[in-house]
């Protein structure tokens, strides 16, 4: 069996990481003590993905929406759904897709070995037919109505869409109720035949659980499978963003905001990470001097947060929250970051920063689906986790000095915000 | 499951601690439980943001965020419930276990310290809370009301409860209103943060690696000398529905929400919540329910259709989300799988799935801090602990029949509605 084993010796846990033999990644990290198990199988296909080519052929363009639609109707077999068979077993089962990934898992704390088999079937298992897919329409059309009444979700989007020309992470994942209306079975098994080969796919287990039995019911499940290239085509997207403001009139009390630095999407390793994270926690987090001034200035509430959003070809770091005045918060940010690129971060900042960063990834082993979740999100990202953790504590002032220095352009960000007709920005 | 120890430390505060070297973090949490009241509510919501805020050691903000950051991103954070009628506020720290801190920190005794520096020797002088802090946190709070309009889910599930329970204590929201918060001044603060301390019955909850020795210390000192009068909790249980109340809003949405309201007949401390609970997770807890297979999936009308159980004031709540011109439908669909629970249309493999479905809720929450907190903590009203082994216990010994009656105990009492404006229009 071809297996590493991945120590950290400051978390003071291990993982192994097994290439089977079917060509499907498979991550293992016992938890002892625990009684409960965490299961995640993902393959790097979501939302972005909807121009691409298998081995050279043809280029396939799709509906927009049609990863998650598939995640949704991938559930279905022709003998019933997988919830139903979940529901012997007592696992607890959910699937989402992203920008750049769609997963599916199940927690449980008893019949482990069943339900992986479960999860291992139906995942390998599609069945598409007309009346299936068009029974979905309706329930999909309820979830992306929810998100359109949702002020977080479309004060994102509408940032999305004035920063990026073109690259498809300005689309909302669910897509339209028009362009779901597109999708038919033999779409779907376009999708599906040319992301879910299991060489482009993963699976995280961690928890009650051991090498050997996850092992075995992948032999058992998995048959050797055929690798294919699979090409995603992304038009040229300019540096620049596209708009640097847009607003939409809704329904709400309090007007919320989104301002968003686009930035080079060159993708990060553990250590490009690890500053980051660093870094915008030294800037923004609350001990930061900036949270304190837009506070005492009555701009922001403690809703505010800031991430980096990233992923192929699209990379951006979003500040925002609740604001009744979002165009000073703005003002306020852009100007901070401004002059501390002009007058350097500060060596207390950085130590605070870098404790905090540190403490939140080893707190986070706590957790078994933190565990599953955070190893396959670094699998698609070529990134190790540990190997990060690692990067956070070995992290120098002058590696974020100069991290900073390549970042946050404040000429190249979108400011999005939701508000009551009524109010002035 | 790790067991729990209570201590009684003085009148009517109690230490629980659970041990467990399982996990890289300990959390101690201080949950304060007082009658809700709409006199009160409001300033004690307004108290917790500012005790969060500052302390005599740490005297603003900014010292205390960069001192929690230091110690590797501990958490101080407050919250406000409501528990059936009484409100709680619950104060907690939480950080990582010593073992591994990167210089041979101790943030276990940091944190304990700190903890009980924001309760009892908050940032006050001349018998008054700092004016800025309370100013800020003022805002927030009225920011957070005004913030529950944003998401409608949440919106219409309030509306649900104030038009439900208008005439109940229950009524009161958990932050009170947006006027009562305006009129507290940091003069008034002192005397509610002195009466919370005094009448609140509170309950002390540890889970971590080590001993929690000089909490308990710290703790029972400051009581003893304190002159406690705590105050007798109790939440009123309506069991008959009467004429259903219905209410409809029209807002600019794209989709209506429908929420109804059920009297369960049934709550804390009654045996029959284990029925009643099973039930509604048969109703609509899990994605094999009846709602979520027929409801949604088989009549496509909505993404979500759940059912949920308020053990404490004995109401079980129905939400979904729809196209306007469904909401009739909807409605009828969720009354007929009531009516089909009512006359036990239930298979076996609806109870023993749903069954598993609870018992491996219950069972997974023995894995995180949050969740062995949370275990405890919503049985605190409750006439002793019952450990995970006991409540599935209880849940498999559950019958049919009982659930049955449970379902023949549901009362229909307020349906609300928020509807698409312009559609209601035209």
């Amino acid at each position: 069996m071809n297996m590493t084993e991945i120590k950290s010796a400051r978390a003071g846990d291990s993982y192994y990481k097994i290439m089977h033999s079917s060509g499907l990644t498979v991550y293992v990290y016992p938890k002892e003590g625990y009684q409960s198990a965490y299961a995640i199988i993902g393959t790097k296909y979501g939302s972005i993905n909807n121009c691409f080519s298998v081995d050279g052929g043809e280029k396939i363009t799709v509906p927009d929406g049609i990863a998650h639609y598939l995640e949704h109707k991938l559930f279905e077999s022709a003998e019933g759904d997988a919830f139903t068979r979940y529901a012997e077993t007592g696992a607890s089962a959910n699937a989402y897709t992203s920008f750049e990934k769609t997963c599916y898992l199940f927690s449980c704390t008893d019949r482990f070995d069943e339900s992986l088999v479960i999860l291992l079937d139906f995942v390998r298992d599609p069945y598409f037919t007309p009346q299936t897919v068009q029974k979905e329409q309706g329930i999909i059309g309820q979830e992306i109505k929810m998100y359109d009444d949702a002020p977080d979700w479309r004060v994102m989007f509408n940032m999305l869409e004035n920063m990026y020309h073109t690259h498809p992470v300005r689309i909302d994942i669910a897509g339209t109720v028009e362009s779901i209306a597109e999708i038919t079975a033999e779409k779907l098994y376009d999708c599906y035949n040319a992301f879910y080969n299991l060489h482009n796919m993963a699976l995280c287990v961690s928890g009650n659980i051991t090498v050997q039995q996850v092992m075995a019911i992948c032999d058992k499940m998995l048959k050797p499978c055929e690798k294919h290239e699979i090409t995603s085509y992304f038009e040229d997207e300019p540096y620049e963003i596209v708009n640097p403001y847009v607003e939409q009139n809704f329904p709400v009390l309090m007007p919320t905001f989104n301002l968003g630095f686009k930035e080079k999407p060159d993708a990060l390793d553990e250590k490009k990470l690890a500053q980051t994270d660093i870094l915008l926690s030294m800037l923004a987090s609350p001990t930061s001097k900036l949270y304190r001034e837009l506070m005492d200035n009555n701009l922001i509430n403690n809703s505010f947060s800031y991430e980096l959003f990233e992923g192929p070809g699209y990379c951006a770091v979003i500040f925002g929250g609740e604001s009744r005045a979002p165009g000073q918060a703005a003002e306020m940010i852009k100007q901070y970051i401004a002059k501390v690129k002009t007058e350097g971060l500060d060596r207390e900042d950085f130590d605070i920063a870098r404790k905090s960063v540190y403490g939140d990834i080893v707190s986070s082993l706590n957790s078994v689906s933190s565990i599953s979740n955070t190893i396959m999100s670094y699998h698609f990202s070529d990134n190790e986790l540990f190997a990060y953790i690692d990067a956070v504590a070995d992290t120098t002032f002058e590696e974020v000095s100069e991290r900073l220095s390549e970042m946050l352009d404040v000429c190249n960000c979108t400011l999005s915000v939701v508000k009551s007709p009524d109010t002035e920005v | 499951m790790s067991s729990i120890n209570r201590l009684n430390i003085a009148e009517g505060v109690y230490f629980n601690s659970v041990r467990d070297s399982r996990f890289k973090t300990m959390k101690l949490s201080a949950n304060l439980f007082v009658p809700l009241s709409a006199e009160t509510a409001s300033a004690n919501a307004l108290l917790a943001g500012v005790l969060s805020r500052s302390c005599k050691a740490y005297p603003d903000f900014t010292a205390l965020s960069r001192k929690l950051s230091a110690l590797y991103g501990a958490e101080l954070s407050v919250s406000t419930t409501k528990v059936g009628e009484n409100q709680v506020i619950s104060v907690s720290a939480s950080g990582l276990d010593d073992r591994y801190a990167l210089d041979g920190d101790s943030i276990a005794a940091e944190l304990s310290a700190l903890l009980c520096g924001v309760i009892f020797e908050p940032n006050v002088k001349d018998d008054a809370f700092v004016s800025e802090e309370v100013e800020q946190e003022r805002r927030q709070l009225l920011d957070v009301i005004d913030s529950e309009y944003n998401e409608k889910r949440i919106y219409a599930n309030g509306r649900m409860i104030e038009i439900m329970c208008a005439d109940e204590v229950f009524g009161v929201k958990r932050y009170g209103t947006a006027e009562k918060i305006k009129e507290t001044t940091a003069q008034s603060l002192y005397l509610t943060w002195q009466n919370l301390l005094k009448t609140a019955v509170i309950e002390i909850m540890y889970i971590g690696d080590s001993a929690p020795d000089k909490a308990v210390e710290v703790f029972t000192e400051t009581f003893s000398k304190m002159n406690r009068q705590p105050a007798k909790l109790h939440t009123e249980v309506i069991r008959e529905a009467g004429k259903i109340k219905r209410e409809t809003e029209a807002v600019d949405v794209s989709q209506a929400k429908l929420v109804m309201g059920f009297r369960a007949g049934v709550a804390v401390p009654e045996k029959e919540i284990t029925a009643t609970a099973l039930m509604c997770a048969i109703l609509g807890g899990t994605a094999t329910s009846k709602l979520f297979c027929n409801v949604r999936e088989k009549q496509s009308l909505c993404y979500y259709c759940a059912a949920r159980y308020d053990k404490h004031k004995g109401v079980v709540v129905i939400d979904s989300g729809v196209e306007t011109e469904n909401v009739e439908k909807l409605e009828r669909g969720i009354l007929k799988e009531v009516e089909d629970m009512k006359n036990g249309v239930i298979s076996d493999f609806e109870i023993d799935s749903t069954k598993m479905a609870m018992i491996n809720v219950y069972q997974s929450s023995n894995d995180t801090v949050s969740g062995i907190e949370a275990w405890y903590s919503s049985q605190l009203l409750q006439d002793g602990f019952k450990t995970i082994e006991e409540a599935c216990a209880k849940i498999n010994a559950v019958t049919k029949e009982e659930i049955v009656a449970a379902a023949n105990k549901l009362q229909l009492d307020t349906v609300y509605v928020l509807t698409n404006q312009q559609e209601v229009k035209s």
